[in-house]
């Protein structure tokens, strides 16, 4: 494999939220103008765009990659990478790759989503179809939502977990997103509130799936010899892994549903390429657009054990500063989930709490930080490691 | 939906067929022209199971405007007594009746209406025996 380094030198990220006034180009502009400031280099050394979009380029937006170059200025080729909801970490991988290979030395990726312009709930409901078997699952009635609900009710059966264990995972994710500044909901909400609330596909209530948002997120990537060629660069983080697995699309062709074979896959190719196990990362930021997505999340990627994973929450043991420190951003319970923006976003907290500039957030002690970003649920899941040891700064 | 997509899904969604590989002896679903686990192109196409039992159900309140008249409606994951799982609506209940293992047997119904003048989706849900 190539020895060859990768770093992020610089991010850019929006507000999430619900942004009326906006161009969805503007929105993905402004990201990607911040990220190339940030990394400090001159915007004529970037040589590709790579980005990530669920929406762009359909129902109505045009391709916001190309109108972003222009608002940026920028000559570039611009390519569009489709991993469903998870195109920003698809995007990032892709730009990883192609820095790997050698024959790129400093790549703009962004992933961008303005969904506030699709006021029925059903279009966006359709997009996410396309996340899913959409001819026999999505036509035949089901949804992300109902889905998601099947994976709760399997896990509960099969390991116990319980509708408290279950809250606990918004409850932590939102009192965290209160210290995070672009965040979509920056309060807290009581496991009662969660607990109370109505259910809209049982097990899962009211408040439990992460919204759907405006936002952009960019990062500036580049080898080790464009770092060395470039003094300017102030702040770098070292990305030391990043890989990609998928399984079947459809949960009725899976053999269990308590458990994401595309996470535990990409996990394992993950960990062997940075040479490192889970039990090195000290921060990760996962995919919890349900409760159940990030106990999956966190027993899949050899967290804790196999059944583990709500306990282990409940108990305080995936706040900041303990075992371990799970979406410490408010992840896209909190942040809200703009879904190409959100591979990305992730990426950026974990580079936010390596260049220890997460303020009230921060975790003290960081030696490795991981991002699990999710297509649908689970046909396609991308893992990025990122190393803060001294060697590899 | 595109009358082209409804007039090719005709046989697997009216009929609700599958395939079954003459090389590896497995049934699957849906129709594909290679078998899913051996690859074999030895497969004939094979008439689902019309009863079976839920595994997994829960409401659905929220989905595409072409479906929504039905809505709230119930989704389930039923393993047919072939052993094939599939995804489907379970109709003609209530929520507070269904348990895990209910048997269930499959009916034809309306699926989809594309507004007043598009095309109706037809394709198979289950109801309680």
């Amino acid at each position: 494999m190539s020895k060859r380094e990768v770093y992020v030198i610089g991010y850019g990220i929006t507000k999430f939220g619900e942004h009326y006034e906006l161009n969805p180009s503007t929105n993905a502009s402004q990201a990607l103008s911040k990220a190339i400031q940030d990394a400090k280099i001159n915007k004529d050394q970037i040589q590709s765009l790579y980005f990530g979009s669920l929406v762009s380029n359909r129902n109505s937006q045009s391709y916001i990659g190309a109108e972003a170059t222009r608002e940026c200025n920028l000559n570039i080729p611009v390519t569009k990478i489709d991993v469903g909801n998870a195109s920003g970490a698809g995007a990032f991988h892709q730009a990883f790759l192609a820095i790997k290979s050698g024959l790129l030395d400093c790549i703009a990726v962004l992933g961008t989503e303005k969904l506030s312009d699709f006021v029925n709930s059903s279009t966006i409901e359709k997009i996410l179809g396309g996340t899913l078997d959409y001819q026999w699952e999505f036509e035949q009635g089901a949804t992300v939502t109902s889905l998601y609900a099947w994976m709760t009710q399997a896990h509960m059966k099969e390991f116990n977990t319980t509708m408290e264990q279950l809250a606990s995972v918004p409850v932590k994710n939102h009192a965290n997103g209160v210290n995070n500044p672009i965040a979509q909901f920056r309060r807290e909400i009581s496991l009662k509130r969660f607990l109370d609330a109505k259910r809209i596909s049982d097990p899962i209530g009211r408040f439990d799936p992460a919204t759907y948002c405006d936002g952009s997120a960019a990062v500036v990537i580049a080898s080790k010899e464009f770092v060395e060629n470039h003094s300017e660069i102030e702040k770098k983080v070292k990305v030391i892994s990043s890989a990609q697995s998928s399984d079947k699309i459809a949960l009725h062709h899976r053999e269990t549903l308590s458990s994401l074979l595309a996470t535990q896959i990409a996990s394992k190719k993950a960990y062997e390429m940075a040479q490192i196990s889970s039990k090195d990362i000290s921060i990760a930021e996962v995919h919890d657009s349900y409760p159940i997505g990030e106990i999956l999340a966190i027993e899949n990627l050899g967290f804790f054990q196999k059944g583990d994973g709500g306990g282990a929450t409940i108990e305080g043991k995936t706040q900041i500063n303990s075992e371990i420190s799970v979406n410490t951003s408010g992840g896209l319970k909190a942040r809200g989930d703009p879904f190409g923006a959100t591979g990305i976003a992730q990426i950026i907290e974990i580079v936010q709490q390596m260049r220890r500039e997460a303020d009230q957030r921060q975790v003290d002690d960081i030696k490795y930080g991981l991002t699990q970003n999710v297509m649908g649920t689970g046909a396609s899941v991308l893992i990025n490691i990122f190393s803060n040891m001294e060697d590899d700064k | 939906m595109e009358p082209p997509k409804i007039w090719r899904e005709r046989r697997e969604k009216y009929l609700a067929l599958g395939i079954l590989c003459h090389e590896c002896k497995k049934k699957s679903f849906p129709i594909t022209q290679y078998c899913p686990y051996c690859s074999s192109e030895n497969i004939v196409e094979l008439k689902l199971a019309q009863t079976g039992k839920i595994l997994h159900f829960t409401r659905v309140s929220q989905t595409a405007e072409e479906m929504m008249f039905y809505a709230p409606y119930i989704i389930g994951l039923v393993e047919l007594d072939d052993g094939i799982k599939v995804t489907g609506q379970i109709t003609d209940n209530k929520l507070e009746k269904l348990s895990e293992g209910t048997k269930v047997r499959m009916v034809f119904r309306v699926l989809s209406k594309n507004g007043e003048e598009g095309l109706i989706g037809y394709g198979f849900k289950f109801v309680p025996i």
